[in-house]
């Protein structure tokens, strides 16, 4: 008997009996999918345990993967295991895939859903960083209908995200990376796997004939929510990239995260790795192909 | 000696599958949360939310019903409120002072876990807060204050020469401290105990320990009861590295005091958080190494302080620090020696044994500074190694001769020319990064008392049986009695290994069942690197009895008197050739005899002298030795550490199991691989602040080197068949190669565990700093 | 409390189990069926010793909710890797290499093993590793294991594989 045990779970079999299980206060529970971040939260007291939970882990409607006028749509409960295993996702968001690789273990990656880390709203979040960084945008529901939201928007701040109590996060849509964009996902964290980040980022960007047209990134693990990092974007686009810029562009970024201190790392080294991140993207986007 | 020649092995030395191997994969290994009891409470403890205090009372939650649940509290222990061990300083549950936070103020057993933990909750210690000492560097601070304000655990030096002459003749001194942080076990089976009230009054105590014979007998005082009247029994251990050592006395006796009192069987298994909350860790240390050297490389003093935290109650730490001075000066030659041990208490759970006992936090210290006094007389770390490193018929710190020959310097040589390292350490970074990475290679050389300290095994004198019995199976066979434990090392499979050949039969006719108090003798804990050298020598001893007195049981019942040797399975009379095998002949005994019992003890050679006040002699029985090259690389742009590779050879005497050597000697690199660059956890408010696994990490698959590790054999000549230690060598060297190799990488003495990319970071920016104000 | 019953195929045999839906598969597995083989190491999803297979994927069983299991699931845990050709001879390696030491991990790790194994994937060091990554051992150093999962991979059975 654990402090589970109390809880009631709800099994709706499709995505519009969940949503109307959601409108009711009666019967509104907490979504549940992967339950890798609420089982732990729940039994080690970080949350109390709710009363009423919603099994959302199986309708088919959350489980959608494909892509139509370059844009990708992945549904909600798709796992981290699904997001690094499918081809086109490796091919359309590939730090994305890199991202969902660095998840916990096989184990957590199998159980763990794209919405669950979202809605998690950790600032340690693996698969925010890469989602900012292709301009994901998400769709919630309710039955009062659906809203469509730019991810960056839609996270709101630390453990905070724009959600309403009878509303689910039903798919995210992620613009597709074109052919002369490049992705790279990084996280540092205290061991080689299974660990929670000290920090982390992703970019996507693209260089013409020298010049950077395109450098979106995101860091996590930095701030209270993953964030864009819109000077260091500022600086670089329509620039040339040389040994000048990077050394501009890595002082910019540290300068524009204030991280913090904690058990996993100090305020000072996420600073400074924060720019040395920024340095190792702009790299790779101006690497040989 | 002589024994050594003749003897002829089947089964030591062969990579024979552990015989619990079987069951383990099955899943049928029943562990102490597996095995069903029936009719069984649950335990959970009160504990202290202040790390000092006085308590003043207990407040019981009046809105609670305590009448369903079962509370003991200092009223309720039949003898005395006292843990007896070392210093008999800590109670079993705090009735006045209370010396750490989470220090147990009452027991409540249930007949659930939720209603245990319900009620522990309502119990509420009223106490007067009093300020509290909490960590190693407030220690420190007051140490370089004369130890103002410190309570002292233990104290002792070891003295050789004149520190002073030593000194004066040196034409160089070099000094450094090394700090390294507590360690956590992290065994995968947590700590688990059930305790079943027996008929006659007494207890039963089965579960995951190391150390059955620590149990029983501490438990005495404390139960007002009879050694005979408390059993303990192993189960199957998932892991224990000295975690499961002297902790599980407090849990057995929590489950015991509430089992007598409530009158059922009652179990405590603690979650991950509890378990690294609440029990024992490696003790930090802070060490001063300070050397003196001619420029031609020799050593002429090496003078040490050794400071231990001990947390909050004496424990084992003086045995602890004992082993760790022991080993701050081991393996080079040095006629003046001073080395001055302490450990003082601080207010945070009592800290414990662990994989290397002291030995790894001297190593660390040593071993650095062995590279900081070789740069600083422009030698390299391995030509200054070399020239100083003990041979046969050099003495130690403590004046004992290397009296036969050994690993010393051989798995240093052999370790240096496999790795390459003279001319791999050319191609170090030193603080120049290429292709984005930073290499670097680092040396260490170590030795590792095998056994007790000093003349412990003369004390101690370990015991052996061997019944000759029935099997169930309906074979006769030989049931290894030892107090000897498997929690994973092999115990289970060297011992028949080790019997079979002391009797001259197969291995399938020998078996070492668990531990269990009513059956087994008292051949020490199961600790200190000495089960294969000491009890194995003890079993091999027991065996060789048992087979002359069956020899002599043939001779006379089945032979018509003539002499009859064993050997192979089988029995055969000298002069007519006539053949019985080792089943007729055991069957023929039991039949006349009954079931057979044979003992054996362990004895030091008479040769050994030790002083345990002056630690002047022969501090150990004997020595294994080990030698680590680490190569690493650093990101550039990140300063991530990845060890790349481990070279290796280890002197660990006679191997046994190849197989199972090799499983001690990986495995216990990767511990030492989290010590030396990940494992971390400091004080925060008195308790650990990594508390669960998620925050306390240890290496995955992901985290490995390469290794190329290899076995020198010098037996041990006094017992049969020769082994030394090896459970613990292998978390003595990776430290100090990993932080010497940082240095060859980097250009920066790193002088503290665990080496992150935090502290280089600080580092690297500190020597900036340093270096742009000289400039 | 309310209870619920699932039907599940647990090591091939058919079994229904009657259990609060948020009850940890971990506890149904452990007490209500008995099959003590799956272990808790950490009860938070990092230590991999409860690590059963459902329909194929690895899960850590201390973190679901067995609720969440549907009926006609199919459940594997280290009690029934033995009635397949391909498990058995998994457990083989494991005792050959050595790759069992306390034995306490090892539960979690050979489903993780089998998980792979029946993937058919590229038999790399760096695929076996990844594979495990979720698996804490703390006695091995996962040489030996590493060492047994190749072994048994060599002679896999052709009619173990699955398509991911």
């Amino acid at each position: 008997m654990t402090a589970m045990e109390s809880i009631d779970i709800a099994f709706p079999q499709t995505l519009p009996e969940a949503l109307a299980l959601m409108a009711d206060e009666a019967t509104r529970g907490q979504p549940l999918a992967g339950g890798t971040d609420l089982m732990v939260q729940w039994e080690s007291g970080v949350r109390p345990p709710p009363a009423r939970a919603i099994d959302i882990k199986h309708l088919h409607e959350l489980h959608e993967i494909s892509e139509t006028h370059d844009e990708l749509v992945i549904g909600g409960a798709v796992t981290h295991a699904h997001l690094r295993r499918t081809a086109m996702i490796r091919h359309y968001a590939p730090a994305l895939a890199e991202a969902a690789a660095t998840v916990g273990g096989g184990q957590i990656q199998a159980m763990g859903t794209i919405a669950g880390s979202i809605a998690n709203a950790s600032p340690a979040g693996d698969l925010a960083p890469s989602l900012l960084a292709a301009d994901a945008r998400v769709v919630v529901a309710s039955v009062r209908g659906e809203r469509n939201l730019s991810l960056q928007s839609f996270i709101r701040g630390y453990r905070k995200i724009d959600l309403a109590p009878d509303e689910l996060i039903v798919r995210f849509v992620i613009p597709v990376k074109k052919p002369t964009e490049r992705e790279q996902f990084r996280k540092l964290g205290p061991r080689a796997a299974q660990a929670i980040s000290k920090i982390m980022g992703s970019y996507r960007g693209e260089i013409r004939d020298g010049t950077i047209t395109r450098f979106s990134v995101a860091l996590g693990s930095v701030a209270p929510t993953a964030v864009r990092l819109p000077d260091v974007e500022a600086l670089v686009v329509g620039r040339t990239l040389d040994a000048a810029l990077l050394d501009e562009a890595e002082r910019c970024a540290a300068a524009s995260v204030k991280p913090i201190t904690d058990i996993r790392s100090t305020a000072e080294y996420r600073q400074w790795v924060s720019g040395r991140l920024i340095r190792g993207f702009l790299e790779h986007v101006g690497a040989d192909n | 000696m002589a024994v050594l020649e003749r003897v002829e092995y089947r089964h030591v030395g062969q990579g024979m599958v552990r015989l619990d191997g079987e069951e383990k994969v099955r899943g049928q290994a029943l562990y102490a949360d597996d095995v069903p009891v029936p009719d069984c409470w649950f335990g959970e403890v009160v504990r202290s939310p202040v790390p000092r205090g006085r308590l003043r009372r207990l407040v019981f939650d009046p809105a609670f019903d305590f009448s369903q649940v079962c509370v003991v509290t200092p009223e309720d222990i039949p003898g005395k409120n006292i843990v007896d061990m070392m210093g008999q300083d800590m109670p079993f549950i705090a009735y006045d002072d209370i010396q750490y936070r989470g220090e147990p103020v009452a027991l409540v057993a249930a007949p659930t876990r939720a209603l245990a933990r319900a009620a522990a909750a309502r119990i509420v210690p009223d106490i007067e807060a009093l300020p509290a000492i909490l960590t190693l560097s407030e220690v420190v601070d007051r140490f370089h204050r004369n130890g103002e304000g410190l309570h002292e655990l233990a104290g002792q030096t070891i003295r050789k020469g004149d520190i002073a002459a030593g000194f004066a003749a040196a034409d160089r001194i070099i000094e450094g401290d090394y700090w390294a942080g507590h360690q956590e076990q992290l065994y995968i089976e947590p700590q688990g105990i059930f305790a079943i009230p027996e008929k006659d009054g007494g207890v039963f105590i089965q579960g995951s320990l190391q150390c059955p014979y620590y149990i029983a007998p501490e438990l005495i005082v404390t139960l007002n009861l009879p050694l005979e009247k408390i059993r303990v029994k192993q189960t199957a251990v998932g892991g224990a590295f000295g975690g499961k050592e002297e902790f599980p006395t407090l849990i057995a006796g929590y489950c015991a005091l509430l089992a007598l009192k409530c009158g059922k069987p009652v179990k405590i298994i603690y979650d991950r958080h509890q378990d690294i909350l609440y029990t024992t860790k490696r003790h930090p240390v802070w060490t001063r190494q300070r050397t003196g050297v001619k420029n031609d490389g020799t050593i002429t003093a090496m003078e040490v302080d050794f400071v231990l935290d001990g947390g909050a109650y004496t424990t084992l730490s003086p045995v602890v620090m004992y082993r760790g001075i022991l080993h701050t000066t081991l393996g080079y030659k040095c006629p003046h020696v001073y080395v001055n041990g302490k450990v003082y208490r601080t207010n945070t759970f009592p800290n414990g044994a662990f994989r290397g006992f002291g030995a790894p936090q001297a190593i660390w210290g040593l071993e650095s500074h062995m590279d900081e006094v070789a740069s600083a007389l422009g030698m390299t770390p391995e030509a200054f190694r070399l020239h100083n490193a003990l041979h046969e018929g050099d003495t130690t710190g403590t004046g004992q001769t290397i009296f036969e020959p050994m690993g010393t310097p051989d798995v240093l040589e052999k370790t240096l020319a496999r790795s390459g390292f003279s001319e791999k350490l050319g191609k170090a970074s030193r603080g120049t990064p290429r292709d984005g990475k930073y290499y670097g290679i680092g040396l260490c050389f170590f030795g590792h008392g095998s056994g007790f300290t000093g003349d412990g095994e003369s004390r101690l004198k370990a015991k052996a049986a061997l019944d000759l019995e029935y099997f169930e199976n309906g074979k006769v066979g030989v049931n290894i009695r030892i107090s000897s434990t498997e929690m994973g090392q092999g115990t289970m499979t060297i011992m028949p290994q080790i019997g079979a050949d002391g009797l001259r039969v197969h291995v399938d006719h020998v078996r070492c069942p668990f531990p269990d108090t009513k059956y087994a003798p008292d051949s020490g804990p199961t600790v200190a690197s000495r089960t294969a050298m000491v009890v194995g020598g003890t079993v091999f001893g027991a065996a060789e009895k048992m087979r002359r007195q069956l020899e002599a049981f043939a001779s006379e019942s089945l032979f018509g008197g003539e002499r009859v040797e064993l050997d192979d399975n089988r029995f055969t009379g000298a002069v007519t050739g006539a053949t019985r095998t080792f089943q007729e002949v055991g069957a023929a005994y039991l039949k006349q005899h009954g079931p057979l019992r044979v003992m054996n003890q362990f004895k030091l050679p008479d040769t050994l002298r030790w002083n345990q006040k002056t630690f002047e002699g022969d501090a150990y029985p004997s020595y294994s030795w080990g030698c680590n090259v680490a190569e690493i690389e650093i990101d550039a742009l990140t300063l991530e550490i990845a060890v790349k590779k481990v070279t290796g050879y280890y002197d660990i005497g006679r191997v046994i199991n190849p197989v199972l050597a090799h499983g001690q000697i990986e495995g216990g690199l990767i511990q030492a691989l989290g010590y030396a660059v990940m494992e971390k956890m400091e004080i925060k408010d008195g308790l650990y602040d990594a508390s669960r696994m998620q925050t306390y990490v240890v290496p995955t698959a992901l985290d490995i080197p390469e290794f190329d590790l290899h076995f020198v054999e010098y037996p041990y000549s006094h017992t049969a068949p020769g082994a030394k230690g090896v459970g613990e060598v292998p978390m003595d060297g990776l430290a100090p190669a990993v932080a010497n190799a940082v240095k060859s990488a980097l250009g920066i003495r790193i002088n503290t565990l665990p080496i992150t990319p935090e502290k280089l970071f600080a580092a690297m920016t500190a020597a900036r700093r340093t270096g742009e104000a000289a400039a | 409390m309310k209870k619920i019953t699932r039907t599940w195929i647990i090591n091939g045999e058919e079994r229904s189990v009657e259990f609060p839906p948020a009850r940890r598969l971990l506890d149904v597995l452990r007490e209500n069926l008995v099959l003590t083989g799956t272990k808790e190491g950490c009860g938070e999803g990092e230590c991999g010793a409860c690590t059963v297979m459902i329909d194929g994927e690895i899960v850590v069983s201390c973190l679901l909710a067995a609720g969440q299991v549907r009926d006609g699931s199919e459940i594997l845990t280290v009690e029934g890797l033995e009635r397949t050709p391909g498990g058995r001879l998994l457990q083989n390696a494991y005792l050959e290499k050595g790759a069992a030491q306390c034995g306490f991990c090892i539960p979690g790790m050979l489903v993780s093993s089998y998980a792979f194994l029946r993937r058919r994937p590229d038999i790399t060091d760096a695929s076996i590793k990844d594979a495990h990554a979720g698996n804490i051992c703390r006695c091995t150093g996962y040489i030996k294991i590493i060492d047994a999962v190749k072994a048994a991979a060599e002679r896999w059975p052709a009619d173990e594989v699955v398509k991911s």
